[in-house]
């Protein structure tokens, strides 16, 4: 009888071990694949340019938005805030003049969405927390041959793999090409002051702003690419150190500007005489010639 | 032999009066439209002057017509290579202003002003802008020698004339002038054809008439620089080149272009010449002076069995032969050797020939008397008020002789036909002239009947236009194509490819 109970006391306790670990590890797995919708939509759609307890991007931080702003007023700005801030809506016009230039895109989003991300902001807020990406991390860690194979994706003398172009296309960065790149997009010179880690890391894997959407929607980056541009924009030098107050703002370099103005004014030169002998018209020349 | 078929024209420039009813005629069918308002397809110029476009005799200037490189004809503008290069930008076009800014009135002020004491003006009405403009030129600013100090002083054949020569020329108690009607002189070698990259500009196998196709023009205006006589017009509303049509519709159908038909002074002849199109290249290699010869050289004898069995050869028809043979143009040009061509130091072997006007001739006031004879036969013609080296430059390439003998032609003609009316001249003197340009009193007879009585078909004998055989080759349905002219517009022309 006590042999029978020590062994079932004992098996027992086994059991109840594993139980517990099993109890213990599936919330964290669960807990770590599946966030709540909320916050993945947050991830997905907002967070290139919003924070939740952490400051100001490129958009205001929503802590607390909750409570500062009714629920009406919310589903209506998220939906389309140009049509309200051209309605004349006094905060919304307040929000456009602090965060001009950037204008917040109209958002293809439910209600139901929008509930859902409102209620994140609403638990975050009341226990004074602030969001954490859950998916924004790299999938290995960062070696310094990443640097030199990010600069390539940069430039586009590698290509990326899912078809999406060059990021010199758009962007420029200090010490990129004799002319610089795009200026279609901001300047990333020190865009690791302007953004922390898993921002910048969320921003590479969903680019969220309406330029970058449509181009990346359809072909996002690998993970390993994502690597390697992090590695490459962590380390970027900027070319004067003053310039990490306008980090992300695309600057007219005054040289260039020298070299517009000196061309243009080779090709005026050029062609005029190239065409010297163009026809100036007879008439006036015989009339003026006579007459003088 | 290559015979081929030019319907040709002659303007006798002694009978000119200078009306533009035929400019006015032409501007009413053709060119008044949106964007043709500066063209005149058929312009009078008074010479001396700059005519329209002003200066446009002036090709170090504009770059038109051919010059003799490496002894073969080359256009003035360059090469094929270089008129690539320039393909965007033609540098050697005219400005408007060279042509003139088109205007009308606004005649309504004539009516609206308010009552005042002066009498209202309708004021000139830029036709481009819709704005008043100051007049400051017109397609015949010369008109009558107006502005000369300015325009008639400039005319580019005055070139190589001195101080003095140039002063005699202008001097009030001497001054002259005659009219110059010029329009498209549908030329055996034409440089806008030779210059369009398009290959838009064609001249018509079956009469010679040079064309250019609206669908195929692709506005680079290579041939408004191109052609020396600047007869191509560029029409800024369709962005295609137009010019002289010679009025094909009318003469498909047996009728006079508009501007031979309404001209008041019965000066334009039309009629049919066979040229010889293998000896072209020939007729062009040679210098200046040597120029209205060839030319001539090229007009084949239509009463020649051989030429005709060449012609017949080349789908030429009997009736065509038999229009030739008729033609007004192949005597004063080949048979009377009285018509030249205008410019042919341009070497586009133009196929409107003019006959030179006989001019005032220069008189004596002696005892209070105004005398113009003279003891020697010739004299006036040499005392003319215009130096023949004048019409030379115009007429002949510089070259005299062929000028002298036309108009000692046309005198003797005249001496030939006052002794016979008047009856106050001596028949041996009237032999003497007749002899010296080597014609007889019944050829005399014959150019005075053609240059001052001549009937409507013997100043345009127009060959049947055969356009049933033309059309066979393009279209086997020709009952849908009866009664109709030219190939027709299926669709205005518009802008673009």
């Amino acid at each position: 009888m006590k042999g029978i109970s020590m062994m079932s006391m004992r098996s027992g306790f086994i059991w109840s071990v594993i139980g517990l670990c099993v109890g213990l590890l599936i919330p964290i797995e669960a807990r770590g694949q599946a966030p709540s919708p909320g916050a993945t939509l947050f991830e997905k759609r907002c967070y290139s340019c919003h924070n939740i307890g952490s400051g100001d991007k490129k958009g205001p931080d929503l802590k607390g938005v909750t409570l500062r702003r009714s629920r009406d007023w919310l589903h209506e700005y998220i939906k389309s805030p140009a049509a309200m801030n051209r309605r004349g809506d006094p905060e919304a016009r307040a929000l456009f003049e602090k965060f001009a230039p950037e204008v917040m895109p109209d958002q293809d989003i439910t209600d139901e969405q929008i509930d859902a991300i409102l209620a994140l902001i609403d638990e975050l807020t009341r226990k004074n927390e602030s969001f954490v990406p859950a998916g924004a991390k790299l999938s290995r860690p960062v070696t310094p041959a990443d640097i030199d194979l990010g600069r390539q994706l940069f430039v586009g003398r590698r290509s990326l793999s899912n078809g999406g172009p060059a990021c010199i296309s758009c962007h420029t960065v200090s010490g990129v090409g004799r002319l610089g790149g795009g200026t279609l997009g901001p300047d990333l010179t020190a865009v690791n002051v302007k953004y922390r880690d898993p921002e910048l890391i969320a921003i590479l894997q969903n680019p969220n702003f309406p330029a970058m959407k449509a181009v990346f929607g359809t072909r996002p980056l690998t993970d390993e690419e994502i690597v390697q541009l992090f590695a490459y924009l962590q380390n970027v030098k900027p070319a004067h150190p003053t310039t990490q107050a306008l980090a992300g703002v695309a600057r007219i370099e005054p040289w260039f500007v020298t070299i517009g103005f000196v061309a243009l004014l080779g090709a005026i030169v050029g062609f005029n005489l190239a065409w010297k002998n163009r026809l100036r018209g007879v008439r006036e020349q015989l009339v003026r010639r006579s007459t003088s | 032999m290559d015979v081929r078929l030019q319907i040709s024209m002659v303007f006798h420039l002694d009978k000119c009066i200078g009306c533009h009813t035929c400019s006015i005629a032409c501007k009413n069918v053709w060119t008044d439209r949106k964007g043709a308002e500066y063209m005149w397809w058929n312009n009078v110029e008074t010479k001396p002057g700059t005519g329209y476009p002003t200066a446009w005799e002036d090709q170090s200037k504009y770059k038109g017509g051919w010059e003799q490189k490496n002894g073969r004809p080359e256009l003035r503008m360059g090469r094929k290579s270089s008129r690539l290069i320039n393909l965007f930008h033609n540098p050697h076009l005219p400005k408007l202003d060279d042509y003139y800014e088109p205007w009308t009135y606004r005649y309504e002020d004539l009516f609206d002003s308010p009552e005042g004491a002066d009498q209202p003006t309708a004021r000139p009405i830029s036709m481009i802008t819709g704005k008043p403009i100051d007049i400051e030129a017109g397609p015949n600013w010369d008109d009558d020698l107006g502005g000369s100090p300015v325009y008639a002083a400039n005319d580019p054949n005055l070139e190589g004339f001195d101080e003095q020569q140039r002063e005699e020329l202008f001097d009030v108690q001497r001054l002259v002038f005659f009219y110059l009607p010029r329009i498209c002189n549908h030329c055996l070698n034409p440089a806008c054809v030779a210059a369009c990259p398009s290959g838009a500009i064609y001249k018509r196998g079956e009469d010679g008439i040079v064309l250019i196709n609206q669908e195929r023009c692709r506005a680079w205006r290579m041939c408004v620089t191109a052609c020396p006589y600047k007869k191509t017009y560029y029409n800024w509303s369709t962005g295609k080149s137009e010019k002289c049509i010679l009025c094909f519709p009318r003469l498909e159908t047996g009728q006079a272009p508009a501007c031979f038909h309404s001209c008041v002074g019965r000066i334009r002849y039309l009629g049919a010449l066979l040229y010889d199109a293998d000896r072209l290249l020939e007729a062009l290699n040679v210098a200046d002076e040597k120029l209205v010869e060839a030319h001539r050289e090229l007009i084949l004898d239509p009463f020649d069995p051989h030429v005709q069995a060449e012609a017949l050869k080349n789908g030429i028809d009997d009736q065509a032969i038999e229009a030739a043979q008729r033609s007004p143009v192949y005597k004063y040009v080949k048979e009377w050797r009285l018509a030249l061509p205008l410019h042919p130091e341009f070497r586009t072997l133009p196929m409107l020939f003019y006959v030179p006007p006989l001019l005032p001739v220069m008189a004596r006031a002696e005892q209070g008397l105004y005398d113009t004879s003279d003891k020697e036969l010739f004299a006036p013609i040499d005392r003319a008020r215009v130096p023949m080296e004048y019409l030379a430059r115009l007429f002949a390439g510089s070259n005299v002789d062929p000028v002298r003998y036309s108009l000692k032609k046309q005198y003797a003609v005249r001496l030939f036909k006052r002794m016979d009316t008047v009856g106050d001249i001596d028949r041996a003197l009237v032999k003497r002239a007749l002899q010296e340009v080597e014609t007889s009193e019944d050829e005399a007879e014959q150019i005075f009947r053609l240059t001052s009585l001549p009937t409507m078909t013997e100043r345009f004998v127009i060959p049947p236009s055969h356009r049933e055989e033309a059309l066979a080759m393009l279209t086997e349905d020709l009952w849908e194509e009866k009664g109709g002219a030219g190939l027709g517009f299926r669709e205005p022309p518009t802008r673009g490819a």
